[in-house]
């Protein structure tokens, strides 16, 4: 590891698979093998991947951090990096750069009954603290994920969500939109706030994790209010445009909070006192 | 009392410092303006107090386009090459104070949490000799952000022009005291002249409160109409630091590297998915006054301004961050005796 | 001729003819006259005209935060006017949406003024004062700089612009004041693919100013904001005069004099010469 902040780590990638029409997942390996032995991460950190000649971008690592062959992340084609790494197949070569920002707050979670609610590409993000949970399993009580997408096709981790479901006191609600649904579909139909009000969740000793965009968080909050969650047990985890990842390119901030160092999860009370800048 | 060096000794000094292979630095006249530049002989070099450059010196440590390293693109292999470090000492020489005063300031963002060694390397080799000012323009505002013509944060040492050919020499640190060394001069025997310093041109408290609260008002809307959303006043700013990271090249291989940037500019926070947090003038106007006088002060207790008024100078609308801090200091709190904006 | 100005706003914002008037003011006796957007009746005073109003006022029609005010009253010079031309020939403005308050004038003491035709706009809704004379031979010009610059061999012509160029830093500055620099997404900006660099490197730079120019080749009216607004002090406006001077030339053409020109780039006759085309 150079002395050089901006300088990536290369990485072999293993395995990539499409998750859905436009989304695939990325699972790479450290090429130097004493930088894989020595790396650790926090699940909800994130780190910068390079595509080299066409650039970075920021994604969560979304495997989890109890999984030392590989890091795993997720992205949606939509810009000149994307584009780029739609491109990779296993054999290939990228970059990585991190892990940046703070991560979930799993220890102080311990205990405690975990409801993880997310919508289309939010679910990586919250797939890396469920993995987390389910290889720590007499750490946290009941496990409750609700995740949505428009369409049945826009699901990601699709086989996951089934396998997680079969594991102890585990409960997965899947919803699409309405209009979203096949005629096979066995499960919900509705958008996340309501289908998460029906799910009847107990929020007795929960914390709660909404990743998804803003408008469904803004019309989640208050079924999690009405459901007993207080805001310093509802988290999320915030996107913001990055360059550096580490505090200094002066791009990230929402009002005083740079969501690269600062963040990007956050508790909904902290979230209040950040201005409508992101 | 310090030694003093007459304008001949002090330009053969300097030709000394570039024939031994040092980079040196220092305001240049250039198609009727005064440019920090570096120089190749001592005689480019324009050491008058009463002038401010239209630049900053920020360029010569942080530069406007760095390579941070280099990548190669053989089928599947990738090889990452490092820069070859600049070693060669630099000294700016007649560096305003305004300027000098900025390095400090930038060093808090530059260390932390993590060091970003391309800078923190440039600031080692680099070595500011300051020229205090004996004059001031209708954009200097030091005082008002709690600096002075004379401020010696961030030389090493101090030039003050006496008015007669010679200048009063103070060596404020070690690097500073081995530049001049070589130099003995019979101490000062007249007491240096005093410029005026500017008036102050608004109260600092009352920006604080300003934006304490304000940060919905629609004076960000209406006190920004004229500006134009360019990079003039960040880019001639002595501590505006944003920067891009891009990679640049051909399909074999380029460079990943490092340029200034704005966040005046309408992309600046564009997210891949179309999402704008600032898509409005506003919005970016507001975001550079709460980064220089709200959170970076709040995170490492320094105001992100030295006061040059280059902002103001090179501000095609007549703008810059100081007519934005006038125009707020012009505004009254209460939001139903709000006055109007005058621009 | 500053009575007649601030009497005439009054009047249209009374009325709500217009609602914004775009016009200089002046904080300080002896400063540079600034862009002032005046809303009230009662705050016309801070309207002002003379010999320091330099800029352009027509760029801020280009503006969506001044489109935004609704219909606005424009105050504009000759050369100012000329932009207006090209700008409704190029359908960027509705003529009928603007008041153009046409101001008589002297010269701003900018080099453009020696050899200005247009001291006194021709198409206003409303115009006030009366010009001096125009230039005569009387008035010795300073050497024109394009004339010097087109005398010299192309080497020198090149090592000229590199080390002008040497100094631009990409702030565009340039772009952001021309009225005709109205692109939603600048090519500069584009990066899929990237066609010019961004770097303020000796490639990035030249790169932008002749694609600047070209884009502008025959457009540009010659109000020389360009090279005002420049921090590096580069004469960027050179490489547009150039190319306007070939329009003149081959084409006959000069941009926002003649209403009924058709733009050179934006029409076709059959008559256009072919003896290029090898």
């Amino acid at each position: 590891m150079s002395d050089n902040l901006y300088k990536p780590d290369l990485m072999e990638v293993l395995q990539v698979e499409r998750q859905t029409a436009d989304v695939k997942s990325v699972r790479v390996r450290f090429q130097d093998a004493a930088r894989a032995r020595d790396f650790s991460f926090r699940v909800g950190q994130f780190g910068l991947f390079s595509a080299f000649g066409a650039g970075e971008s920021t994604f969560n690592i979304c495997s989890s951090s109890t999984w030392k062959d590989y890091l795993e992340f997720c992205f949606r084609r939509t810009g000149r990096v994307t584009e780029a790494l739609w491109e990779i197949e296993s054999g290939d070569t990228i970059g990585f750069r991190g892990p940046y920002g703070n991560g979930y707050p799993m220890e102080a979670w311990e205990g405690k009954d975990l409801i993880f609610i997310g919508g289309g590409i939010a679910m990586p993000p919250i797939r890396c603290a469920v993995w987390y949970a389910l290889e720590n399993r007499s750490d946290y009580g009941n496990i409750t994920v609700v995740y949505g997408a428009r369409t049945v096709r826009d699901l990601t981790f699709a086989r996951e969500l089934d396998e997680w479901s079969r594991h102890e006191r585990v409960r997965v609600v899947q919803c699409v939109d309405p209009g979203g649904e096949t005629p096979d579909w066995k499960g919900e139909v509705g958008l996340i706030p309501s289908v998460v009000e029906r799910a009847r969740i107990s929020a007795a000793n929960a914390v709660a994790l909404v990743i998804g965009p803003p408008i469904m968080i803004k019309f989640t909050l208050p079924v999690l209010d009405r459901m007993g969650l207080r805001e310093e047990d509802i988290y999320t985890s915030l996107e913001n445009r990055m360059k550096c990842g580490v505090g200094k390119c002066g791009r990230c901030n929402a009002g005083p909070v740079y969501v690269c160092k600062e963040g990007p999860v956050f508790t909904m009370r902290q979230l209040r006192s950040i201005p409508n800048d992101f | 009392m310090s030694p003093i060096i007459s304008a001949a000794a002090l330009r053969e000094l300097i030709d000394v410092w570039i024939k031994s292979g040092k980079q040196v630095a220092a305001p240049v006249s250039i198609a009727g303006r005064l440019l920090y530049q570096r120089i190749d002989s001592s005689g480019q070099a324009v050491l008058d107090s009463a002038l401010r450059p239209a630049n900053s010196i920020k360029d010569f440590v942080f530069p406007r386009h760095e390579r941070l390293f280099g990548y190669r693109i053989e089928g599947r292999q990738i090889s990452l090459t490092d820069p070859k470090p600049e070693e060669r000492d630099q000294i700016v020489i007649g560096a305003k104070p305004c300027d000098a005063h900025a390095l400090p300031i930038l060093d808090h963002v530059f260390a932390w949490g993590s060091n970003d060694e391309p800078y923190e390397r440039g600031r080692r080799r680099t070595a500011i000799v300051a020229l205090a000012c004996t004059a001031h323009d209708d954009a200097c505002f030091c005082t008002s952000v709690g600096s002075s013509p004379a401020d010696e944060t961030g030389a090493d040492a101090m030039l003050f022009d006496l008015g007669n050919g010679s200048f009063e020499l103070k060596a404020i640190t070690a690097k500073g005291r081995t530049l001049f060394t070589q130099h003995a001069q019979p101490p000062a025997t007249e007491p240096r002249p005093s410029g005026s310093a500017p008036a102050p041109r608004f109260d600092p408290a009352k920006i604080r409160a300003f934006l304490a609260t304000q940060f919905e008002s629609p004076f960000w809307a209406e006190g920004t109409l004229a500006c134009l959303g360019c990079g003039a006043c960040a880019y001639t700013c002595p501590t505006c630091h944003c920067f891009d990271i891009v990679d640049e090249g051909s399909a074999a291989e380029g460079a990943r590297v490092r340029n200034w940037d704005s966040c005046q500019f309408p992309l600046f926070t564009a997210h891949a998915s179309g999402h704008n947090p600032r898509s409005n003038q506003a919005q970016r106007q507001r975001q550079r006054m709460y980064h220089k006088f709200a959170i970076y002060p709040e995170k490492f207790g320094a105001i992100l301004c030295t006061g040059c008024g280059n902002c103001a100078r090179n501000c095609p609308a007549g703008l810059g961050v100081l007519g934005v801090l006038e125009a707020i200091d012009r505004q009254t709190i209460k939001t139903d005796e709000r006055q109007p904006v005058q621009t | 001729m500053i009575t007649r100005l601030r009497e005439t706003c009054r009047r249209l914002l009374d009325q709500n003819k217009v609602q914004v008037v775009i016009g200089y003011g002046q904080r300080r006796p002896g400063a540079a006259a600034h862009p002032v957007f005046i809303t009230r009746p009662e705050d016309v005073g801070q309207l002002t005209w003379g010999g320091n109003c330099f800029a352009n006022l027509t760029v801020y029609l280009k503006r969506k935060e001044v489109k935004a005010l609704g219909k606005a009253a424009l105050v504009v010079k000759g050369c100012d006017e000329r932009a207006l031309v090209v700008l409704e020939k190029e359908a960027q403005v509705e003529r009928g949406d603007l008041y153009v308050i046409g101001m008589a004038c002297d010269g701003v003491h900018a080099p453009k003024c020696s050899a200005c035709v247009v001291r006194t706009p021709r198409f206003a809704d409303e115009l006030i004062g009366e010009a001096g004379s125009a230039p005569g031979a009387a008035s010795p010009a300073a050497p024109d700089l394009l004339d010097v610059l087109m005398a010299k061999p192309a080497a020198e012509r090149w090592a000229f612009w590199k080390s002008e160029f040497s100094r631009c830093v990409k702030c565009y500055a340039c772009r952001q004041v021309c009225p005709l620099c109205y692109c939603e997404r600048c090519i500069v900006d584009k990066n899929r693919p990237v066609t010019i660099d961004t770097s303020a490197s000796l490639k990035g730079n030249f790169a932008w100013h002749i694609t600047r120019a070209f884009h502008l080749a025959a457009r540009c009216v010659g109000c020389g904001e360009c090279t005002r607004a420049c921090p590096a002090g580069i004469p960027v406006g050179l490489l547009n005069r150039s190319l306007a001077d070939t329009a003149k030339g081959n084409f006959g053409y000069a941009a926002g004099m003649d209403p009924a020109a058709e733009p050179v780039f934006g029409a076709w006759s059959s008559s256009d010469k072919e003896d290029f085309i090898r």
